[in-house]
């Protein structure tokens, strides 16, 4: 074959296209370089544990909690360089509470934050710890809370916060769809976030007297959320609607041009 | 409708214009047994003008800075009326465009009409394939979603496998070691720019071509004979054919409604075909999303260098592949173009769209 | 009539003028898109108000701002005394000059001169500038 200018274009094109090896492999931290080999408590577990976790999702990665230097194999647990290690079992909400700030506040003010000297809950009593995963009204259940006191009360509260929980949930739900299509639902996902935040704060009272005077406001500011959520479905759907019938009127235009071509078929 | 006769009658004089058009439609004549797949031309055509227009009206809003791409384009998807329309019209008729430039080719080697002495028509068609994945790889990252910035550094990567040259190439084309403002830069230059010009330059090179030899008879039906080809230029001619005019421009016509639906329907209905999780997210330099695949006209390619032992053997295969396809009818010089009559070519072509297909699901689903 | 079949002429020029009609109102849905892509962006803040500090404006002083999307300016032309014009000449449209000498506007393409209330002078311009209203609200100025 000849030399031709063309076949260099395909090579620099082949060039252009994907190859399967990215380069850019997710960036492992020295922790779990060397715990992820050992096994045990220390090792293996809480990483396979913390891999299936809502923090790993959103690499929250385990020098968020524990502190150390992910980056430096020498002085990565050294209190230098703010290593904590585990924590005892009566600092648990402190440590969580570094993010998790609100619930914390209401915890303490709760039956359960004041019990957790004599061995009352924390966080990790009903959340777990290295597994956590996203909460949702299910970890209120019988099988749950029956470890420490009856089930009495827990599913009296898990009534009051089910319908706006059920709201809550409905309305990510509605908002996931509507980004999906190229919706800027920033803002409402903003307000949702926030509205929730406060909502599951104030249930870690405990307290269903403080719950049933709050859970008013929380409704109407989720039905605000809810208008406008509504408002954005309803333009959706119009513009399905203009959209089917642009369709269908280029389909049938298609088809009289099929019917013109036809007429002439005598004539050839 | 008197006015209308004037102006003609001007323009004639002139210009000659009666001449020109009845030579080029009414008295342009098609071979009697023309079929559907003549159509895909004007199909094409009219999607590359929308594409055109929707491209242009993109370009008022649209910012090519790293740090305000895509505020830019959420503000066109989001604030500007019908902004998401024409963005969403852009996005798919890019697609659609390579599925009928696809078709039209197989329809075109299926029916031989690549044959002697139409090879530059083959040729230049088939480098208008090229520059429209170009395009499709350089507007691909206008946007600086997270899709853009990572599918650009995976694709710009591969070329790193070619030796010697390899790391200054891939240095070249992202006007730096990684994907960055410079890398926006060029291909939005090129995408703007660039291509356009290429692509249209080629597009009237390529019909000229087709005009000016003549268009082929399709292979079929008792009447058909392969004719010797002439040892000096000769249009070919169909006396006593199908004036071009109205009566297949009207077939051409609906055919392009046909399309226009199809391309209307995607839009309102199933946009997310082509938009991906990741392409709703600013783009990240820090981090790598999971899973990360390339459109589906890119698929085969991708599969193809995940199953050599090495990415340069892997391109080189694409390469050979591309410049087989690309110099067929210099290989293939037999006048015979009837299907029934070339059972070796209609098996290899069969075997590659089955290639084409097996590669691409292999590629999505591993 | 009814019963003898239509030739396939009339046939086609009905077929042709339906079709004609379906290709214009597909056009004209595309065209009143591009429009109103094209259209300027109402962004629901045409009447918000403008929030100016009011030591920004010193006593025989004028201050530049922008308001409702064109320039305006506010003027003090004795203690305590706030006019907020149009800055906007109303011969051509240039942008007019406040004159600390005379205490007076220009405007510099034509020689156009308006008072601090924004009545012409002299020259050209055909009418007086736009006035907005302007509001006192503790060290702030609120215009409109």
């Amino acid at each position: 074959m000849k030399k031709n200018p063309t076949l260099l274009f395909f090579l620099f094109a082949a060039a252009l296209l994907f190859s399967g090896q990215p380069s850019f492999a997710a960036t492992t931290t020295v922790c779990i370089e060397c715990h992820g080999d050992l096994p045990g408590d220390l090792g293996e577990v809480p990483v396979a544990e913390w891999q299936t976790s809502v923090h790993a999702r959103y690499q929250t990665s385990c020098h968020d909690c524990h502190g150390g230097d992910p980056t430096d194999y020498a002085m990565a647990m050294t209190a230098e360089r703010g290593f904590i290690g585990v924590p005892e079992y009566e600092d648990i909400p402190a440590f969580c509470g570094r993010c998790h700030v609100g619930v914390e506040e209401d915890y303490r003010e709760s039956l359960h934050g004041q019990v957790l000297a004599f061995g009352g809950p924390n966080c990790a009593t009903c959340h777990d710890n290295h597994a956590v995963q996203v909460a949702t009204i299910d970890l209120i259940n019988e099988d749950s809370c029956s470890r420490c006191h009856s089930y009495e009360r827990p599913a009296l509260i898990k009534e009051e916060i089910s319908a706006t929980e059920t709201m809550l949930s409905q309305l990510e739900t509605s908002i996931a769809a509507l980004y999906r299509v190229g919706i800027d639902t920033s803002r409402l996902e903003d307000e949702l976030f926030a509205t929730r935040n406060d909502f599951r704060r104030l249930f870690h009272s405990v307290d269903i007297d403080k719950i049933r005077a709050q859970t008013a406001q929380f409704h109407s500011d989720l039905e605000q959320t809810k208008a406008a959520v509504a408002e954005l479905e309803d333009t959706m759907g119009q513009r399905k609607l203009a959209g089917g019938a642009l369709v269908l009127l280029l389909l049938l235009g298609g088809c009289i041009g099929l019917l013109i071509r036809r007429s002439y078929h005598d004539q050839e | 409708m008197n006015l209308a006769k004037e102006t003609v009658d001007w323009l004639d004089r002139r210009l000659g214009v009666r001449e020109l058009l009845h030579s080029n439609l009414g008295g342009y004549l098609l071979p009697r047994n023309v079929n559907i797949w003549y159509t895909m031309g004007s199909v094409l055509l009219a999607l590359f003008g929308l594409q055109f227009l929707t491209g242009l009206l993109l370009l008022v809003y649209y910012v090519p800075d790293t740090e305000k791409a895509f505020a830019s384009v959420t503000a066109i998807m989001n604030e500007v009326p019908y902004g998401w329309l024409i963005r969403y019209l852009h996005v798919v008729g890019s697609n659609l465009i390579i599925v009928f430039i696809l078709l039209h080719m197989l329809s075109v080697l299926f029916m031989g009409s690549y044959k002697r002495p139409r090879e530059l028509t083959w040729l230049s068609g088939f480098i208008l394939l090229n520059v429209g994945l170009v395009f499709c790889l350089t507007g691909y990252l206008l946007p600086w979603s997270q899709l853009s910035f990572w599918a650009t550094t995976v694709a710009t990567d591969a070329a790193g496998a070619i030796p010697v040259i390899g790391d200054q190439l891939v240095a070249f084309m992202r006007g730096g070691a990684t994907v960055n403002e410079a890398t926006l830069g060029r291909f939005f230059a090129l995408h703007v720019m660039g291509l356009p010009l290429v692509f249209f330059g080629l597009v009237g090179f390529h019909l000229f071509c087709v005009r000016r030899i003549g268009i082929s008879k399709p292979p079929f039906g008792d009447d058909y004979l392969p004719t010797e080809v002439p040892r000096s230029f000769h249009h070919e001619e169909h006396p006593g054919g199908i004036p071009f005019h109205p009566n297949y421009t009207v077939k051409d016509l609906s055919m392009v409604f046909f399309a226009l639906a199809l391309l209307v329907g995607v839009t309102f209905f199933a946009p997310w075909l082509f938009i991906p999780p990741d392409a709703l997210e600013p783009a990240d330099p820090f981090n790598t999303p999971q899973d990360i695949k390339p459109e589906w006209y890119f698929l085969w390619a991708y599969q193809t260098l995940k199953i050599f032992p090495s990415e340069l053997l892997g391109l080189a295969s694409q390469g050979v592949a591309m410049g087989f396809l690309a110099m067929l009818p210099f290989f293939d010089r037999g006048l015979e173009r009837r299907p029934s009559k070339r059972p070796l070519f209609v098996t290899l072509y069969l075997l590659g769209i089955l290639l084409f297909f097996g590669l691409s699901l292999w590629g999505h689903y591993s | 009539m009814s019963e003898i079949p239509a030739t396939s002429t009339e046939r086609r020029t009905f077929l042709g003028l339906l079709l004609g009609g379906i290709g214009a109102i597909a056009a004209g849905a595309l065209g009143w898109s591009v429009f109103r892509f094209l259209s300027p962006i109402d962004r629901g803040n045409e009447d918000s108000q403008v929030r100016i500090a009011r030591s920004l404006v010193a006593v025989g002083g004028a201050h530049f701002f922008a308001f409702q999307g064109r320039p305006a300016v506010v003027v003090q032309p004795a203690a305590g005394e706030f006019i907020a014009l149009s800055a906007v000449c109303t011969h051509l449209g240039c942008i007019i000059k406040w004159q600390n000498d005379s205490q007076d506007f220009l405007c510099p393409c034509h020689a156009g001169r308006f008072s601090p209330s924004g009545q012409v002078l002299s020259g050209p311009p055909p009418s007086a500038l736009d006035s907005y209203t302007v509001t006192l609200d503790g060290d702030d100025l609120l215009i409109g």
